[in-house]
């Protein structure tokens, strides 16, 4: 494997790449599809993250919206607040959801907490966050929403131009995502999934680990997060609720393939465009969601990209 | 003060109610019921048909519940199949995302058929005085059967067979199938049970004050952090954990706002679980 040259090994990226760059060459007619595009980029970005914190760690953390939100509003709230450069508070409400998120690794390894305990003290950090931003509604505007443009983010206010940074941002978590599971850590986090104990048995440093898949997982969430923030214009607890942003990086990432490359984006990418289809149904889109959510999960139990590997004999990544 | 801790109590036996069913379909099937809130809301929502058929309440109560339970069998018997063929952390991710699913659509169809729902059920004397403290009968009805049921409960899984065979279950599935139980058929009576249990106190809240259709999330929720709170395995935790988090959250909401009472009420889950991770009477069961 490690044999072969680079451009072969990362083949299926490059193809992708080229992929996603054309979209606004298809799309630029349309700003609307082209919200959408940014949009699924966007959760593209959220989902590899996912995948690296709950796919390759085990660590079910159920406040994805909220780390997203912690960063959007600490970033917002300092630039308004202290008339800051966003440059400044970009970086500082990405550490407070990276942070955030090595908090609730450790915590979870030093009182040993399964899966089901983390997926509940997080999903109570959700629900905390939800009513913090409700209730200091001097500095969040509760549930109006606090208004993000500001002067020195102009290429956030041009559609193309935004997608083509998110493009760059999903990348850069692309990157990461690739080298650590080229290193030695990689391994580690295979072994992990495998068998914890085993792992932690044959000299593996399974709290190291844990922390470093949750830092950077966290680190990439809050980045999406805060310019999400910027681009969209507004900010609302709505905008980062746990149905808007926990449950479809959930669904993507397990429809996509849990522990794969490109199940992230295929999973993401793929609901985008599920959304899109059940948007007619007005009301009842929640129920269509619900059905889906059921059929696919029972059909293509390992995800789309494990199921393709199978039917088509290919090694997809 | 009386007042105040009278209501927490209430409260958290009805928690508890939705709760327990979480705790006894986790230790028994294996499954993290998502959709546990939306039971109580069915259940609500057929005793409020029945109402408007003109069924004598008491009669609509009962009905709702055996309504609940009759979904409980429905879903365990349909939905959770492909569930039951995984065992462990398998079967625990894809029950999570059935139930999840099934919630979404439950809420979608109550939201869409029922817009303008809401169950409210009175009583015929509203308050009563005892030992000079003014209580309303409401929550001193629902108390009661909360806690006749917990006793039904107790006696059910200490004395009788199929409750002894129950608590087999739960301390070891494949154990107890070698000793020629069969847990697909316990389960489901335990589904049914307990998604009657999760009825009862939706219509509790419709008789304590009103109950929509945009309810099931919250109480799923609620329940999930009693459940957790109290040890997912074991029942005597989950009481005392629901009646725990009932008493903080009516003291918090007496004397601060809304909003900070919910976060006080999260942060002292959240506290909980990290001390003790496996309950607060993981000793004692």
């Amino acid at each position: 494997m490690s044999s072969r040259p680079i451009f072969s090994r990362y083949a299926d990226l490059v193809l992708l790449a080229i992929l996603l760059a054309l979209v606004p060459a298809i799309a630029a007619d349309s700003p609307y599809y082209l919200r959408i595009a940014t949009l699924a980029v966007v959760y593209m970005g959220w989902t590899v993250a996912f995948n690296l914190i709950f796919g390759h760690t085990k660590q079910l953390f159920l406040c994805l919206g909220a780390l997203a939100g912690s960063a959007a509003y600490v970033t917002a709230v300092l630039s308004q607040q202290l008339q800051l450069s966003p440059w400044i508070t970009i970086p500082i409400g990405v550490s407070a959801a990276a942070g955030l998120g090595v908090l609730f690794s450790y915590v979870a390894v030093l009182r040993g907490l399964g899966v089901i305990f983390l997926g509940i003290v997080t999903l109570a950090f959700s629900l905390i966050f939800q009513n913090l931003v409700l209730g200091l509604r001097q500095f969040t505007n509760g549930e109006t929403g606090l208004v993000t443009r500001t002067q020195d983010l102009t290429l956030l206010d041009h559609p193309v131009a935004s997608y083509y940074l998110f493009i760059v941002l999903l990348a850069l978590a692309l990157f990461v995502y690739c080298s650590v599971m080229a290193s030695r850590m990689g391994i580690a986090f295979r072994a992990l999934s495998d068998d914890e104990q085993t792992a932690e048995l044959s000299g593996i440093d399974v709290t190291t680990c844990k922390i470093i898949a949750a830092a950077l997982g966290s680190t990439v969430i809050g980045l999406f997060g805060a310019l999400y923030g910027f681009y969209n214009g507004i900010i609302s607890p709505n905008l980062f609720s746990f149905v808007s942003i926990d449950i479809p990086v959930l669904i993507s990432l397990l429809l996509g393939g849990m522990r794969t490359r490109l199940g992230p984006i295929i999973g993401a990418a793929l609901f985008a465009v599920i959304e899109e289809f059940v948007r007619p149904f007005g009301e009842l889109n929640v129920l269509v969601y619900g059905v889906l959510l059921i059929v696919l999960f029972v059909a293509f139990r390992e995800g789309l990209v494990v199921m393709l590997r199978k039917a088509l004999g290919l090694s997809i990544p | 003060m009386t007042a105040t801790l009278f209501d927490g109590i209430v409260q958290g036996l009805q928690l508890s109610l939705l709760a327990v069913g979480i705790t006894l379909i986790f230790g028994l099937g294996g499954v993290l019921n998502l959709a546990h809130g939306q039971f109580a809301v069915i259940g609500g929502v057929a005793a409020k048909l029945l109402l408007n058929w003109g069924v004598h309440p008491v009669l609509a109560g009962i009905g709702g519940i055996i309504a609940a339970g009759l979904f409980g069998l429905l879903v365990d018997r349909s939905l959770l199949v492909p569930a039951y063929r995984y065992r462990g952390e398998e079967r625990l991710l894809l029950g999570l995302i059935l139930t999840l699913g099934l919630s979404f659509v439950i809420d979608g169809y109550l939201n869409y058929a029922l817009p303008e729902f809401s169950l409210m059920l009175s009583l015929p004397i509203p308050a009563v005085q005892v030992a000079t403290i003014p209580m309303r009968t409401a929550g001193l009805a629902t108390s009661l059967i909360a806690m006749m049921v917990f006793l039904a409960l107790f006696l059910f899984l200490r004395r009788t067979l199929l409750g002894k065979t129950i608590r087999s279950i739960i301390e070891n599935e494949i154990g107890a199938e070698l000793c020629g139980i069969d847990p697909s058929r316990t389960r489901t009576i335990i589904v049914g049970l307990a998604a009657m249990m999760a009825g009862l106190a939706g219509i509790a809240q419709g008789l304590f004050s009103s109950l929509g259709t945009e309810m099931g999330p919250e109480f799923t929720i609620l329940g999930l952090l009693v459940a957790v709170v109290g040890g997912v395995r074991s029942i005597n935790g989950t009481l005392v954990a629901g009646v725990f988090l009932g008493i903080i959250n009516a003291f918090a909401s007496r004397y601060v706002g809304a909003y900070v009472a919910f976060i006080i009420l999260l942060s002292v889950a959240m506290v909980t679980i990290l001390l003790r991770p496996t309950g607060l009477l993981a000793r004692f069961t």
